[in-house]
């Protein structure tokens, strides 16, 4: 076994964490905040997520193979750059090509809420579905699944866990300011705040592990954040133009 | 409705720490003297020097008592002094020496250790130690109070939503309606949707004729919400009207695991799309709909190397290129005028949901930056924003929205006179 397993970690534990983090990776490449998961039954992986905070999913309005992200990053707004230096083949020979920047912040946030875990949980009930279970039988599926995420579950998300009655939840780092699982709130545990109320459906408690690979998971995180802010870095917009309306465009933009 | 109803829509909000009684308001104490009136600027000014009272901000210095037969006395704070350690001789060297200079003759007593947030809570600080109030000035609207046209407005949107949590047929579930305040315009709204009757893979639909929806909604201002929710449970028989049911996810959300299903397949199941997870998805939607990214028309240009096309793509991307010369580091804008400009989440909007959200709920506004939140009904066991916890008060998170109920009739709930029970 490998010398880095920690303490009271089954090589299993790891083997989950370690693909939780190459989902976290998966985020980063993306420019979203490198958070990964993947929610495993019966010590096979049935789903992963990452962070999906800036895309448009599920073939929204713009279809993923589509985007034409260029990592040129630090650019400002009107800068040109020589296709060339890109390394882009597959563009028509009879034009020159360039690239102008016409936005940064492209890596929009549209929606704040789709985290990891979120994206793994849709992935499965989806899935569920298209297998025709009933309700009972995805209250009784998600009873029996794990989840392996990156980073400690934030308040929304631990208490999405706890309404799907998941088994238990091993996470990496702790998240210090929205942390739903020990952090700012308990909600994996409800022994603290319970109000007893007659008729009303047990409320799901899960177990709780932090700290697996957690050096990984920050070093990703910090890599994330050391590179500036995300939403300075731009996408680049390819247009094509002939030299001329290239110098005409040139000569508008540095004037 | 009847007229007088209206009287009773009262907006209250619901601060961020629970309200203490005035008069058991948590103290510290601190180190004070009687001093002689004419040295009073003296001393004080050097003791903000060499103890300022930092962290009571709000405390005064000094104490002016009135004595009997006219006379006044003035007291002055020295120091802070530790809790535990009621002893004189803990004051600091320098405090000491100018105590020992005055021929002060200090003693410990108690002031109030955080600012008041009301006036009630101001006076009975005073009766400790004078302290100053500042009625807040928080940046949000509202919390000092709301005019009678923004009353009005506010109301208005409770009710569209209200009108949308009953639209089901027979049934009550949760609605939230986003709103854009600075144009007073419903961005979107969305139900619960834990159970409906589509799969999966009709949900692009759903939410397509959501979208449809809200454009409508847009462009004809506010009145009133031609809302069709499609989702129903399944037992709640649309044909008998005595048995609706109240089905408001974040009252419980455990509950949707103990649904009976005698029919596996006929409906989908998701057992987090609460209203407003459903508002922010929509009002998502929308705003990649409204400002679709530059990356796909920029696929258009290496799909066609016809010139004509090219140098019309280029045209646009001059006036957009101007665009963002003008406006510098935003977000290129839309070639039309009349688009508003790319929104950043829900920043500055306002959210109005029927009943206060569950925790999972209350966490994904902040998430989604929304600005203000309006319930109408309070949800006891599971509420997060003030019931059972109180995240607008959750010092750690980096957004904060203002939190405020509207007392609604209960009435208002009723459908076609049936009287209502959650
Ligand atoms: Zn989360
Ligand atoms: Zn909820």
């Amino acid at each position: 076994m490998d010398s880095h397993v920690e303490e009271g970690c089954s090589s299993e534990t790891l083997t989950f964490m370690e693909l939780a983090i190459e989902q976290a990776k998966d985020a980063l490449n993306s420019l979203e905040v490198p958070v990964g998961c993947v929610i495993a039954e019966d010590g096979k992986v049935i789903a992963s997520g990452r962070n999906r905070t800036t895309e448009t999913r599920n073939g929204g309005v713009i279809p993923k193979k589509k985007k034409k992200r260029v990592d040129v990053i630090w650019t400002r707004i009107g800068d040109c750059i020589s296709i060339k230096a890109l390394k882009t083949s597959n563009l028509p020979s009879l034009y020159s090509w360039t690239l102008i920047v016409v936005g940064t912040s492209l890596n929009f946030l549209w929606q704040a809420t789709r985290h990891a875990e979120m994206e793994a949980i849709d992935a499965l009930l989806e899935q569920w579905q298209k297998s025709g279970l009933s309700v009972s039988e995805v209250a009784e599926k998600f009873s029996a699944c794990s989840l392996y995420v990156t980073c400690e579950p934030c308040i929304m998300c631990a208490a999405a866990l706890s309404i799907l009655g998941i088994k238990e939840v091993y996470y990496g780092c702790a998240n210090d300011k929205f942390g739903g699982c020990g952090s700012i709130l308990s909600l994996h545990s409800s022994s603290s705040k319970l109000p007893k109320s007659g008729n009303i459906a047990q409320r799901k408690d899960f177990k709780c592990t932090g700290g697996i690979m957690a050096l990984e998971a920050v070093s990703l995180l910090r890599r994330f954040y050391e590179q500036g802010n995300p939403n300075g870095r731009g996408m680049c917009w390819f247009i094509s133009i002939t030299s001329t309306l290239y110098e005409d465009l040139e000569a508008k933009l540095s004037g | 409705m009847k007229k007088h109803t209206t009287d009773m829509w009262k907006i209250i909000h619901i601060p961020d720490k629970l309200p203490i009684p005035p008069n058991q308001q948590p103290t510290v104490n601190v180190l004070a003297s009687v001093i002689d009136p004419k040295h009073a600027n003296t001393l004080i000014r050097r003791l903000n020097q060499i103890a300022p009272l930092k962290n009571v901000c709000h405390v005064k210095r000094i104490r002016k008592k009135h004595l009997e037969g006219g006379k006044t006395q003035l007291s002055v704070i020295l120091c802070l002094a530790s809790e535990d350690n009621s002893l004189l001789n803990s004051l600091p060297q320098d405090v000491q020496e100018l105590s020992d200079s005055y021929q002060l003759s200090p003693f410990v007593t108690k002031v109030c250790k955080y600012a008041a947030t009301s006036k009630e809570e101001w006076e009975e600080q005073c009766k400790l130690w004078p302290t100053s109030y500042h009625p807040p000035t928080y940046n949000i609207d509202g919390i000092t109070g709301f005019s009678e046209e923004d009353s009005l407005s506010i109301l208005s949107f409770m009710k569209v939503a209200i009108e949308l949590a009953k639209s089901g047929d027979g049934l009550i579930v949760n609605a939230a309606v986003i709103v854009d305040p600075s144009v007073q315009q419903i961005i979107t709204n969305g139900c619960d949707q834990i159970f409906s009757w589509h799969a999966p893979m009709n949900k692009t639909c759903i939410r397509n004729d959501c979208i449809e929806q809200s454009t409508n909604l847009d462009s004809h201002q506010s009145n009133g919400v031609a809302s069709t929710v499609t989702e129903v449970l399944p037992n709640a028989s649309p044909s008998e009207p005595e048995s609706l049911s109240c089905a408001v996810s974040c009252l419980n959300p455990w509950k949707w695991s103990e649904q009976q299903s005698d029919t596996a397949n006929s409906y989908y199941c998701h057992p987090l799309r609460h209203a407003a997870i459903v508002a922010i998805e929509s009002s998502a939607d929308r705003d990649r709909r409204l400002f679709p990214d530059l990356g796909d028309a920029e696929e258009k240009s290496f799909e066609t190397s016809q010139s004509s096309h090219v140098v019309a793509m280029v045209k646009r991307q001059k006036t957009s290129v101007a665009n963002v010369e003008k406006k510098e580091a935003d977000p290129p804008n839309m070639p039309s005028n009349s688009v508003p400009e790319r929104p950043y989440l829900c920043t500055g909007c306002d959210i109005y949901l029927v009943w206060e959200p569950c925790i999972m709920c209350a966490m994904a506004l902040v998430h989604q930056r929304i600005r203000r939140i309006f319930y109408a009904f309070p949800n006891p066991n599971n509420g997060a924003l003030g019931s059972l916890h109180r995240l607008q008060g959750e010092k750690s998170l980096n957004h904060h929205y203002a939190v405020f109920r509207i007392c609604v009739p209960e009435e208002a709930l009723d459908i076609a006179g049936n009287r209502k029970s959650c």
